[in-house]
């Protein structure tokens, strides 16, 4: 496991970085929007109904964005959470939260991948 | 002229009468311009003669001094005296096993960083006759600050995942590693490659940062560590589709 | 007092001669100081980690027709929901000031012959990408444009 956890860094620390960069940069409106002004109120009720979010996301820029934001901020969570694990935890548990963390962001951009395409 | 006093909190530590490391005060006059090392060889020359730490150049070149001052890991020898309050505590190098009150073991540190192969490395060596290796200002600024390490560990005291991850190979190894990779004599970037996604790997940095702000030489390990990941990164997917080569 | 370090960080591969007392962590360190925002930065794994979820569960709300989606959008109305997204905002810009700071010291001092512009330069260019594109796709998801 240590082993194959060393060979998947490049890439794992790849998917984290980008996490950390485009995923912040999209996150942010998103966040601000979808989770606090639209729940408020503070924004024309049909801007996210049903057929326009639906438009919106099913284009082929809208789906690229919606993996982006339900990807990479899986991989920069997993990445920093089990570097917190090793820091609270200790390093010896690592072989088991590492591929159970990754597992849990690898799974969750495969679902979302295919969650994108069944839109 | 008054005198000002200080209390110096020490951890002492011998090995063959203590179970673990104590602390001992020792309450001195200070001078205005004295470094905190100067505190120490005055309580070791006048007070007790028993106290153990490494120094050496008393000017911030050799390394030796590093110890942690009021819980920030300092070179004592650069370390302003007058900046500190009534009571100074003094401890060894955070991060490393102690062998005997301010003095670590560091032959950790040194087989890290002998594994980075901190050395030019060519597949076949330039001829004398050939005459010397030629390199502009420009290639020389890609490393120079990278090369300014003296080897003090201070970094390694600072860093989190030093504390938490033994394989590390820690900020100041991988920090010379890389000045080698960015020198334009060397051509050792694929076997330092090898080592920095090997145990110890580059990776485990978390990017925190404390390496560079303890650094005594504005060397900025941390800038190194994490334009090693993108060198170790290249390497990884080069290594996808080229097959390994230059000197191992 | 200080916390212990792992006890064989720094460990030689063969004992020395003599007994050693085990390393131990900066008084300051997990929490304290400069330490603070290191682990804060790394507390913002459980945010993104969930705000990829819930953005998960959106899409997948979104292909379940306007009923499942009428849900998922109720569903974030609840106090505890905006709450939760407000303290996540605050993480995300927290994240973001955080690593565009350092993002340019992390860049290869060349490509080739080609350098990378001076870090504020950079750090400029950053912020303004994410303010651009921010404000954009804000005016995207608000009805604005599109």
């Amino acid at each position: 496991m240590h082993r194959f956890l060393l060979r998947i860094e490049p890439i794992v620390w790849l998917l984290f970085g980008q996490g950390v960069l485009i995923g912040t940069i999209l996150l942010t409106s998103w966040v601000l929007v979808v989770g606090m002004l639209e729940p408020l109120g503070l924004v024309p009720a049909d801007a996210l109904a049903y057929e326009r979010a639906l438009r919106l996301g099913a284009h082929p820029i809208g789906r690229l964005v919606l993996l982006a934001l339900i990807a990479l901020p899986l991989w920069k969570g997993a990445h920093h959470l089990r570097h917190l694990a090793i820091e609270f935890g200790g390093h010896a548990r690592d072989a088991v939260v590492a591929p159970v963390l990754y597992g849990l962001a690898a799974l969750g951009s495969l679902a979302g991948l295919f969650a994108i395409i069944r839109l | 002229m008054g005198e000002q006093k200080k209390t110096f909190v020490v951890t002492r530590f011998d090995p063959d009468r203590d179970d673990a490391p104590t602390t001992r005060e020792y309450e001195i006059a200070v001078q205005p311009d004295w470094k905190t090392l100067d505190a120490l060889n005055f309580i070791k020359d006048h007070v007790d003669g028993t106290l153990a730490y490494r120094w050496s150049c008393r000017m911030a070149v050799c390394g030796s001094c590093g110890m942690m001052v009021n819980g920030e890991p300092r070179l004592t020898c650069k370390d302003v005296l007058s900046q500190y309050g009534d009571t100074v505590h003094i401890a060894p190098l955070a991060n490393f096993p102690v062998v005997r009150d301010l003095v670590i073991e560091f032959d950790g540190f040194m087989e890290k960083f002998e594994r980075v192969k901190p050395w030019i490395l060519r597949a076949k060596e330039k001829a004398v006759e050939e005459g010397t290796h030629r390199q502009s200002p420009e290639q020389l600024a890609d490393f120079q600050h990278f090369s300014m390490c003296i080897n003090c560990m201070l970094c390694y005291a600072a860093c989190p995942v030093v504390s938490n991850e033994p394989a590390f190979l820690g900020p100041a190894a991988i920090a010379l590693g890389h000045r080698y990779n960015l020198d334009s004599r060397d051509e050792g970037n694929g076997a330092r490659n090898q080592v920095f996604r090997g145990d110890g790997t580059v990776f485990s940095c978390s990017y925190a940062n404390e390496c560079s702000e303890v650094c005594p030489k504005k060397v900025d390990p941390a800038a190194a560590v994490n334009q090693a990941k993108i060198g170790a990164l290249l390497d990884w997917a080069k290594g996808l589709v080229l097959p390994r080569g230059g000197p191992e | 007092m200080s916390v212990p370090a792992h006890p064989q960080a720094m460990a030689p591969s063969r004992p020395g001669r003599t007994r050693t007392a085990p390393p131990q962590r900066p008084d300051q360190a997990p929490f304290g100081g400069r330490y603070r925002s290191h682990t804060l930065f790394g507390a913002t794994g459980f945010v993104y980690l969930l705000l990829g979820l819930l953005a998960l569960e959106a899409v997948w709300a979104l292909g379940g027709g306007s009923a499942s989606w009428s849900g998922f959008q109720a569903s974030l109305a609840s106090p505890f929901m905006i709450a939760i997204h407000a303290i996540s905002f605050v993480s995300v810009i927290f994240v973001g000031v955080r690593f565009f700071r350092l993002f340019p010291k992390a860049q290869p001092p060349r490509l080739g012959p080609v350098r990378p512009p001076p870090a504020p330069v950079i750090i400029a260019a950053l912020y303004a990408v994410w303010i651009g594109a921010s404000v954009l796709f804000a005016a995207i998801l608000a009805g604005g444009i599109l």
